[in-house]
């Protein structure tokens, strides 16, 4: 039996983004997808499940999620929870790791929790993190690989020299790179077993949270300013005769080698 | 109340992060380190230094329920780590314990009083947010090797060792398999790149081993990534690992956005292009046009001789 809870964000579709007077991500225009590694977190959840494990998928986001939380049940998720509420919105990471634990506290125990390595709209990476320590079990960041050996989980987790193999035991928090695993197609058979499968829908009020602990005010990080940079152009010199470049880049390579 | 900043580098120092905490704070930095790297944290700059005598550690979790404990203590202000793929996953875990706020993988870091000005690109490298904390304790995870080490002696560096006991192992290390290619993207001065340009696996052989020669590291464009000729590891951009060294040389890249927002922040950045109007040189110091192997075969010839 295994119970895993996945945690995903919906982001924007496109690369040009709008900020609104609070400096907080202008989502109501923008068409929103699942965040890459958030599929892989899914997939790898789907396919680590056993007969009689579950998959329950939680996010948190505007109403407009509801339909691509239901095709996520025709996907094999057994169960879909859309956190939503006005009150959430500007949330830190840290005010999404709190309303992440009480909707994991409300879901029930789970044997597993998996989350994307990290968004690619505020990239952080720190939500599975907040996460595992508000409900105090261990986190492993940047798998890329998991599977069952008897009663433990074997991960492969990619850090910057070189891929280290751990043997855990749960519960814990696991985070899974992008591309890791492809997220599946809906198919024939849980097509049929989501019919008449909702998604589920709480407040702030519905997981005892009060206005004070969700979205901008219950951020401990303030954006004070935000320019827009990139990418400056610097447009060099361009030079057509090989030899001439090669001398200019031997230069550059003596002034950066120690 | 009197500031006092901590950098916590349990699993090696960055130099140039413990430089730039005594830049802001002068002689009121503690640093948590490695016992190996005593000496160095005295050279740039800590006041205090814990040195941490232990084994592998393997739960993150574990050492950061330490370093909470540790912290009541100490009563520093401000917490300030490498953004390296362990301390990423390690102060989200301690922010939450120390009721923190945590700005991840800042670019700079100000004092605006007894405020830190965390600055950090979103959205790629589109936007620069100015981030600052709400709580007590102050915390950012700071890019890897983005600031200069600057040596500033401190001989009479207070010495504390310290030892972990990290009772029940939830998580335990089986193997560790190294890459075979080079430098870390992320700890690189020099990064040599391919593209589609570079056209195929034997391709990039050429540029890893060039990259090799150079002591540098080996990057790929996503679409170079896809079309198979580099592993996933490689890539840099917004779907990939963000770098800044100090020379970029970009091989067969024309600079899609989504390539560029993963390494506009180099120092240098050199482009090798048979096509004059890839958009690349619009983002490089210096362009080459022409053909990529005649450049690198060249540049490798002469580093044999």
């Amino acid at each position: 039996m295994n119970n895993i809870l996945v945690c995903v964000k919906a982001v924007p579709a496109t690369t040009s983004v709008q900020v609104d007077g609070q400096y907080r991500l202008k989502r109501e225009g923008a068409s929103l997808q699942w965040n890459i590694a958030d599929e892989s977190a899914l997939e790898a959840a789907l396919s680590l499940k056993d007969k009689d494990g579950t998959v329950t998928v939680v996010t948190m986001g505007p109403p407009k999620l509801e339909a691509p939380l239901q095709d996520l049940l025709a996907r094999g998720c057994d169960r879909v929870v859309l956190i939503t509420d006005r009150l959430m919105a500007g949330a830190d990471t840290r005010a999404t790791a709190g309303a992440l634990r009480a909707a994991a506290k409300r879901l029930g125990p789970a044997d597993l929790i998996l989350c994307g390595r990290r968004a690619i709209d505020g990239e952080t990476g720190q939500v599975p993190g907040e996460l595992a320590s508000a409900l105090g079990i261990p986190c492993v960041s940047n798998v890329e690989k998991l599977e069952w050996e008897k009663d433990r989980l074997l991960l492969h987790r990619r850090l910057e020299t070189g891929v280290e193999v751990l043997s855990a035991r749960g519960p814990l928090v696991v985070s899974v790179c992008e591309y890791a695993y492809s997220l599946r197609l809906p198919g024939i058979l849980s097509m049929r077993r989501a019919r008449g499968k909702t998604v589920e829908r709480y407040s702030a009020a519905d997981l005892g949270l009060t206005a004070e602990q969700c979205g901008l005010k219950g951020s401990l990080t303030k954006v004070t300013a935000m320019e827009s940079k990139f990418p400056g152009l610097r447009n060099g010199p361009k030079e057509t005769d090989p030899a001439k470049g090669i001398q200019a880049l031997r230069a550059m390579l003596r002034e950066v080698q120690p | 109340m009197s500031q006092e900043i901590l950098v916590l580098c349990p699993f090696g120092l960055d130099a140039g992060l413990l430089s730039k905490a005594a830049e802001l704070l002068p002689g009121r930095v503690r640093a948590f380190v490695p016992a190996r790297e005593q000496a160095e944290a005295a050279l740039y700059g800590a006041n205090i230094i814990h040195t941490l005598n232990c084994g592998e550690i393997v739960d993150e979790a574990a050492l950061a329920d330490l370093l909470a404990e540790k912290l009541k203590l100490w009563g520093s202000s401000i917490v300030l780590a490498p953004a390296t793929i362990r301390m990423r996953n390690l102060m989200p875990m301690l922010a939450w314990k120390l009721d923190a706020g945590l700005t991840a993988d800042c670019t700079a870091l100000e004092m605006a009083g007894s405020d830190l000005v965390q600055t950090r690109p979103a959205f790629g490298n589109s936007l620069m947010a100015s981030i600052r904390s709400l709580s007590r304790i102050q915390m950012a995870t700071v890019r890897p090797g983005l600031f200069r080490p600057a040596a500033r002696p401190n001989p009479k560096a207070e010495i504390i060792p310290e030892s972990c006991h990290i009772r029940e192992q939830r998580l335990r290390h089986v193997a560790f398999q190294p890459f075979s290619q080079g430098k870390p993207l992320s700890q690189a001065g020099i990064i040599v790149a391919g593209g589609m340009g570079v056209g195929s696996k034997e391709g990039f052989r050429k540029l890893s081993v060039l990259a090799e020669k150079l002591g540098a590291g080996l990057a790929a464009s996503r679409s170079a990534v896809d079309a198979g000729f580099a592993p996933y590891r490689c890539q840099v951009g917004m779907t990939g690992v963000t770098v800044c060294p100090r020379l970029y040389i970009a091989v067969g890249i024309s600079g899609a956005v989504q390539h560029l927002a993963g390494m506009s922040g180099s120092e240098k950045i050199v482009a090798i292009n048979s096509d004059p109007k890839a958009p690349i040189f619009g983002y490089a110091d210096y362009g080459i046009v022409g053909d990529w192997e005649t450049v690198i075969d060249q540049l490798l010839k002469e580093e044999l001789s």
